[in-house]
């Protein structure tokens, strides 16, 4: 059997990263980090080398967009994969995510099982 | 006195003819004087005319002073009104740009007295060179940028950046019309600004605001839903009936809240003008059925029925299929909501065609395709003299008022705004006590 997926968590809210953390368990993955700040989660990133990222788009010092693009232009951490959650829903929203590299983005906010679902998803996908 | 001279002279000629013993002299005399005489008359008959001539001129140069005086008035009238007008600068100019007219509010506005100005400064050096084409080209494009769309349109107005003399910039909502001399050619343009610069900036501010309050709102409002949706669904220790109908109310009311904070923030971006969506073929009959069935509890609870006539190989249109979607629940949720216990609720979806005039028809006439969406009630109405503020943000009928409906007055706003940014129309026919039908129009 595979070893379960190793799930970096960054939100600077602590119950919605405790929530994620929750989710991601419930997904059948491990959470190796879970940091409050867009510094702390590129930090964390490079130290452990997740295999996905959970990162909110609005944190203080570095965002979630500015996080996701300096994974993506560093050799370490390029493989990763990205789930960006943000309270910002419009499709202008999504699309800033995604062409900052992100594999997909979820609108808070968002079912616990929506998000099991996403991050078994991710899980399962290779980059 | 010419009469009286040529009297004079003909006197003389009738006493020196008189007497006799001087027949020479006398003769000459006599001569002379007729030819005074003569000359006098004339002279008399000459005077009269230029006296008459003059007593005419007389009354000409009346005519023009007065004339002169009417204008002088309608021209102090004039300007007293233009210079009576302090909040808003009228500045004219010549065709070139030449500044002819500043009136006070342009002096308030600008900073700068009248005299330093007038056909001195050209008008395009009060505006943000950055809204014009460079400065080190000639200024006439410059001013020929400035009045571009009056020229083509015969008017214009939209803000502009204006420079003050201590440098700061006013965001200035100006009408830009052109200008015509006596003969009705046109002379140059005029100017009317508003300062709008606080306004624009409250603008900003409620945008940003609602913004963030959104923000701020939704982040507390996931966890709320989050964890209750881990209490809800917790196989492992499942909760009591009582509990669980505590927590479904719970997240019924934070679920109410999160839709309030959408339209909040919804309704915000399409006043800013900022509301963007993607577009794709979309079934309005999969919508029709959809907004059906998530109103069908609450109706059924009711005793309101629903019924639903779409036609059977589906409508497309072009458009958002989520905010489609939100318009037909807003439609359908309020039908429901407002029909009494009992009622009945039709929503019928069929193809048609708005003709030249914009007036939509059901039947194969020419015009642009439409699909037309009807959503009829048997509720309690809206009165006739409210029907036009309906789409107004937070607007509340009074029979929604009287009867207690629940609601904040924005659902029929957003539905508005939706149907507009697809090109679509939203009409209302309404009898108070008898019922409302909404009509949606979209192109397809």
């Amino acid at each position: 059997m595979d070893a379960p997926t190793r799930v970096l968590v960054a939100d600077d809210e602590e119950d919605i990263r405790v929530l994620v953390g929750l989710a991601v368990r419930k997904a059948g993955c491990t959470v190796v980090a879970s940091v409050a700040d867009g510094a702390q989660a590129l930090a964390a990133a490079r130290a452990e080398l997740p295999d996905l990222v959970v990162l909110d788009v609005s944190m203080p010092g570095l965002s979630g967009l500015e996080v996701c693009g300096a994974l993506r232009g560093d050799p370490t951490t390029a493989g990763c994969r990205v789930l960006l959650l943000s309270a910002g829903a419009s499709p202008d929203d999504v699309a800033r995510g995604l062409t900052a590299g992100a594999d997909a983005y979820l609108p808070k906010p968002f079912t616990v099982a929506g998000l099991v679902g996403q991050v078994r998803e991710l899980a399962g996908a290779q980059r | 006195m010419p009469a009286a001279l040529a009297g004079v002279a003909l006197a003389g000629v009738a006493v020196l003819a008189a007497r006799p013993g001087t027949p020479v002299l006398a003769v000459a005399a006599v001569v002379v004087l007729a030819t005074v005489a003569e000359l006098a008359r004339r002279l008399h008959a000459q005077l009269t005319t230029v006296g008459d001539l003059v007593t005419q001129g007389r009354s000409t140069a009346e005519e023009l002073e007065v004339a002169t005086r009417m204008m002088r008035a309608r021209a102090q009238t004039m300007t007293s009104v233009i210079d009576a007008v302090t909040e808003q600068s009228i500045i004219g100019t010549d065709r070139d740009g030449l500044v002819r007219v500043w009136n006070p509010g342009a002096e308030r506005m600008l900073g700068l007295p009248r005299a330093d100005v007038v056909r001195l400064r050209n008008i395009v050096e009060f505006h943000d060179p950055e809204e014009l084409p460079p400065a080190d080209g000639p200024a006439a494009a410059r001013f020929a940028t400035l009045v571009h769309d009056a020229e083509e349109h015969g008017s214009d107005v939209r803000d502009w950046t204006y420079l003050t003399a201590d440098g700061r910039q006013l965001t200035v909502s100006v009408a830009i019309t052109p200008r015509t001399d006596d003969d009705g050619e046109q002379a140059g343009w005029n100017f009317v600004g508003t300062d709008m610069t606080e306004v624009r900036a409250t603008e900003r501010l409620k945008d940003q605001f609602v913004s963030l309050i959104s923000h701020e709102l939704r982040t507390p409002l996931s966890s709320i839903l989050g964890y209750l949706e881990l209490v809800l669904d917790d196989d492992e220790q499942p909760l009591t009936d009582e509990q669980r109908q505590y927590l479904t109310t719970v997240e019924r009311n934070a679920q109410r809240l999160l839709r309030l904070v959408g339209d909040l923030l919804f309704t915000a971006q399409v006043d800013a003008g900022k509301f963007t969506f993607q577009s794709a073929d979309v079934d309005l009959a999969a919508v029709v059925r959809a907004a059906e069935e998530t109103a069908r509890v609450t109706a059924a609870a009711r005793g309101v029925t629903v019924a639903v006539e779409v036609p059977d190989g589906g409508l497309v249109v072009r458009g958002d299929a989520l905010r489609l979607g939100q318009a037909c629940d807003n439609l359908v949720s309020n039908a429901v909501k407002f029909t009494p216990d009992g009622g009945s609720v039709a929503l019928r979806l069929r193809p048609g065609r708005r003709d030249e005039s914009g007036a939509v028809h059901e039947d194969d006439g020419p015009g642009t395709p439409v699909a037309l969406l009807s959503v009829a009630d048997t509720g309690i109405g809206i009165p006739a003299g409210e029907q036009g503020r309906l789409f107004t943000s937070f607007f509340r009928a009074s029979t929604a008022r009287r009867n207690a409906v629940p609601g904040v007055g924005l659902g029929l706003t957003i539905t508005k705004a939706i149907t507009t940014a697809h090109g679509g129309t939203l009409d209302v026919t309404s009898a108070e006590g008898r019922g409302t039908t909404f009509t949606l129009a979209l192109p397809r």
